[in-house]
């Protein structure tokens, strides 16, 4: 069920609707019922593969609590094997195969096997592997009710993609919930109908030319269409990503949960490593905390440092895709994190320096964005060489697209200054109801594609 | 604040939301400004200008059509024909179909007793299915002036795929989706847009009138049923000849009834609306290509099931078939300046004899 559909505003206005009439008691049960039926109406047979590893997590780590010794380390490898190794099934085997393949029999014509990779298992098998090295790390108590373990892998705001939220995080609402405030309220309502825009109007306008152009880049040579396809992307995998994070976290704190910042306007960042701190927030951190840290971190040298973040970046490109794009992708983003580190060690921008450096950080990431989005490695380099061609070509931006570049980048500031959308959720009544209308009469009248286009990061 | 105010806030909000788009798109405000050319433009116009027009003194006959009506008839050729003893209002909008018709008439006039005769004019008798009109989804886009809220649900229900039925609904509700394109084109010139409407408002109606038809001819095709064969003129240009490959060689498209259901649906709700009232309903068979084809094989079980009901009239089906000439038509649909000329005056010869009997 995507969120840009009806059905999921008539489901969620049901649900709330259940939940704010229950007795306390039972309102887990509708919110896991409702979660599983939400997960149940994209594929139903998958929700088995969703409770199995609820399953064995939930034991692994009441074990991990109750043993000592070698008995939790297995505890614990089993949790990880589960995790890892599913996702590794459903999303690598092709990936690995076709690799294995190419490298050993070239030319041979192999089909791909045909395994459909269930919704959100990237996101909640790492929601998951944090809560048990968490319980490992003693930093979480295990959870004694199955229901309330189930209910913080599958809750359907996050269960198909994210934010990633930590037990810690979940269960602090969880075991003291209170009513969300009169703000609280309606900042969920407001995020909502922000991440409306920008998934229906910002991010389809911009997809529809990002895929024009990417589709088949050999049709439109030239500088200026490689760079204006790549900035469309760039906006269409933001505002889309965003939007989506903005509606789920907004849904979460219309039920009294508060998730995690997602996004913080990361194409104002004056540095890859910022843009890392801003972009997909949820992800930056898991990475930092079960992959990085894990290896190391900083604390065995300069050289192991570089080398910790390469690796870390390399698993999160892979993490994003089974494509040797993405790893590429991965690959260059921890590069640039390693140059910074040595160029500019830990040193923060403050006030106009950052103007520059951001539009070059805004470059850079544009440069990654190809990787990304482009269908095969070869396309990825023909686009990157128009970037830096001598042929200027047509941008594939229309006049209305570069307004609404000007205009994201005018509430982008005004919002990292301001913090003027903030604000209007504060504002009064006759305020807030006149933004209203004017958000849901422009969903009306401006939704780019008339056809729901999949979020981006469903995919992955 | 409390959360009670925060929610009381958010209702306000959506109502005040559903009052704004109920007043801009189903108070019918916004139906005076849309572009005149669009399908929604078409519907509203004729609507606009029938309400204003005191109707004439003598009887008077709309004949209802897409545009093959539009370019085919020509009110002042046929009202000269029958010396002015009957008036005649054409309403060709092009690419409309009989559920488009049937909601245009339903607000037209109320009273039904405007008209004398409504003329019908159908494509071919024969139940012949084509296009699947059940579920074409261009029909919301005409009648998104025209629908109420309380419509949505059987219009959307008149569609047969589940994912159109709920598409169509959810437009006829939120109808700013529908009319986006007109919205963006009004608001990129609002000026031009209010100068246009306004124009189209008070002139249109006679725009129409004084049209005269197109002047390009097919004159020199010719066309073999057996092989299918098309032979065109030199000079003849690309619109002509794809136009008529259209219409003289149709893919085969399978026969399952759609269009006998279709038409008993929306031409009966039709029938229905004037049961009991002074319009005759008048179905006919327009000249549908620039050469004598023949008819599909399909039955006509519609007209048949009809043509004895009190106060229907079924002309003849060949009644308009010797226009079915190359030089009369400007390509493979639409009759030209000359072919508008003729045929609009044996329509009012064969047509005013049935309103002045009645």
């Amino acid at each position: 069920m995507l969120f840009t559909t009806l059905n999921f505003l008539i489901f969620l206005a049901v649900v709330l609707s259940l939940f704010y009439l229950l007795p306390r008691p039972q309102r887990r049960y509708l919110l896991l019922a409702a979660s599983l039926f939400f997960y149940m109406v994209w594929n139903a047979k998958f929700v088995v593969l969703i409770l199995g590893l609820i399953t064995i997590d939930y034991f692994a780590a009441l074990w991990i609590v109750h043993k000592r010794g070698r008995q939790r380390r297995v505890a614990l490898l089993v949790s990880l094997c589960a995790n890892v190794g599913l996702l590794g099934y459903f999303k690598y085997t092709n990936f690995l195969r076709d690799t294995y393949f190419s490298v050993f029999h070239a030319g041979l014509p192999i089909q791909p096997l045909d395994i459909i990779l269930p919704l959100g298992i990237s996101f909640h098998t790492f929601q998951s592997i944090s809560y048990v090295i968490d319980v490992y790390r003693g930093e979480q108590p295990a959870i004694k009710s199955y229901f309330d373990y189930a209910l913080f892998v599958a809750f359907f705001p996050q269960l198909v993609a994210g934010p990633i939220v930590r037990a810690r995080e979940f269960f602090a609402d969880y075991f003291n919930w209170q009513p969300p405030t009169g703000e609280e309220w309606q900042r969920g309502f407001a995020m909502i109908v922000t991440g409306y825009v920008k998934k229906l109007i910002f991010a389809d306008q911009f997809a529809m030319v990002a895929d024009s152009y990417f589709n088949n880049p050999q049709a439109m040579p030239g500088l200026l269409p490689a760079w204006s396809a790549s900035v469309a992307f760039a906006l269409q995998i933001f505002f889309d990503f965003s939007g989506y994070t903005d509606i789920a976290i907004g849904v979460a704190l219309l039920f009294g949960f508060h998730f995690p910042e997602n996004f913080r306007r990361p194409y104002l960042s004056a540095s890859v490593t910022e843009f890392w701190r801003r972009w997909h927030m949820t992800l930056s951190g898991w990475l930092r905390d079960y992959i990085y840290i894990s290896l190391g971190g900083n604390r065995r040298g300069k050289i192991r440092t570089y080398a910790n973040l390469m690796l870390t970046m390399l698993i999160g490109g892979l993490w994003h895709g089974a494509n040797w794009n993405f790893v590429i992708w991965g690959g260059y983003q921890g590069a640039w994190l390693a140059i910074e580190r040595i160029v500019y060690g830990r040193k923060e921008r403050e006030g106009f320096e950052r103007i520059p450096l951001a539009v070059l950080t805004f470059a850079i990431t544009c440069i990654g964005w190809v990787f990304f989005r482009a269908k095969t490695f070869a396309a990825a380099a023909f686009v990157i060489g128009q970037m830096f061609s001598k042929t200027m070509g047509t941008s594939v931006l229309s006049t209305t697209q570069l307004l609404l570049i000007l205009a994201t980048l005018a509430i982008a500031l005004a919002e990292e200054y301001k913090a003027v959308l903030t604000r209007l959720t504060e504002s009064p009544l006759w305020l807030r109801t006149a933004a209203t209308v004017v958000a849901l009469l422009a969903l009306e009248l401006f939704t780019a594609s008339e056809q729901s286009i999949p979020f981006v990061y469903f995919q992955f | 604040m409390s959360l009670r105010r925060a929610v009381i806030g958010t209702v306000i909000g959506l109502l005040a939301y559903v009052a704004v788009e109920g007043f801009l798109f189903h108070s019918g405000w916004y139906n005076k400004y849309l572009e005149p050319n669009s399908s929604a433009g078409e519907v509203e116009y004729y609507q606009f200008w029938l309400r204003r027009m005191w109707p004439p003194k003598v009887p008077d006959v709309l004949v209802l059509g897409d545009s093959r009506i539009g370019e085919g008839m020509s009110e002042r050729a046929a009202d000269a024909a029958v010396g002015g003893k009957v008036h005649f209002t054409p309403m060709g909008m092009p690419g409309s179909s009989p559920r488009v018709w049937y909601y245009a008439l339903r607000d037209m006039e109320t009273d039904r007793n405007r008209f004398s005769a409504i003329v019908l004019a159908l494509d071919q008798y024969s139940d012949h299915d084509g296009e699947p009109m059940q579920d074409r989804r261009e029909d919301l886009n005409y009648l998104a002036g025209r629908l109420k809220l309380s419509d949505c649900r059987d219009f959307a229900h008149s569609f047969t795929l589940p994912d159109r039925r709920r598409s169509i609904l959810t437009g006829c509700i939120f109808r700013g989706m529908v009319l986006r394109q007109d919205v963006m084109d009004f608001l990129s010139n609002i000026h031009r847009r209010l100068v246009r409407t306004k124009d189209w408002r008070d002139n249109g109606a006679g725009y129409i009138a004084g049209y005269g038809g197109m002047s390009e001819t097919m004159a020199g095709l010719t066309f073999d049923p057996a092989t299918r064969t098309i032979h065109f003129p030199p000079g003849m240009k690309n619109w002509q000849m794809n136009s008529a490959k259209g219409t003289l060689t149709p893919d085969p498209a399978p026969q399952t009834g759609l269009s006998t259901a279709y038409r008993k649906e929306w031409l009966g709700k039709i029938l229905d609306l004037y049961k009991g009232s002074k319009t005759r309903i008048v179905f006919m068979q327009l000249p549908n290509a620039p050469v004598p084809v023949p008819d599909s094989p399909e039955p006509a079980r519609f007209i048949q099931s009809v043509e004895s009901q009190p106060g229907v009239s079924v002309l003849p089906v060949d009644t308009f078939r010797e226009f079915q000439r190359p030089e009369l038509f400007a390509d493979g649909l639409h009759l030209n300046r000359d072919g508008r000329k003729l045929f609009s005056e044996k329509l009012a010869q064969t047509v005013a004899p049935l309103v002045e009997a009645h």
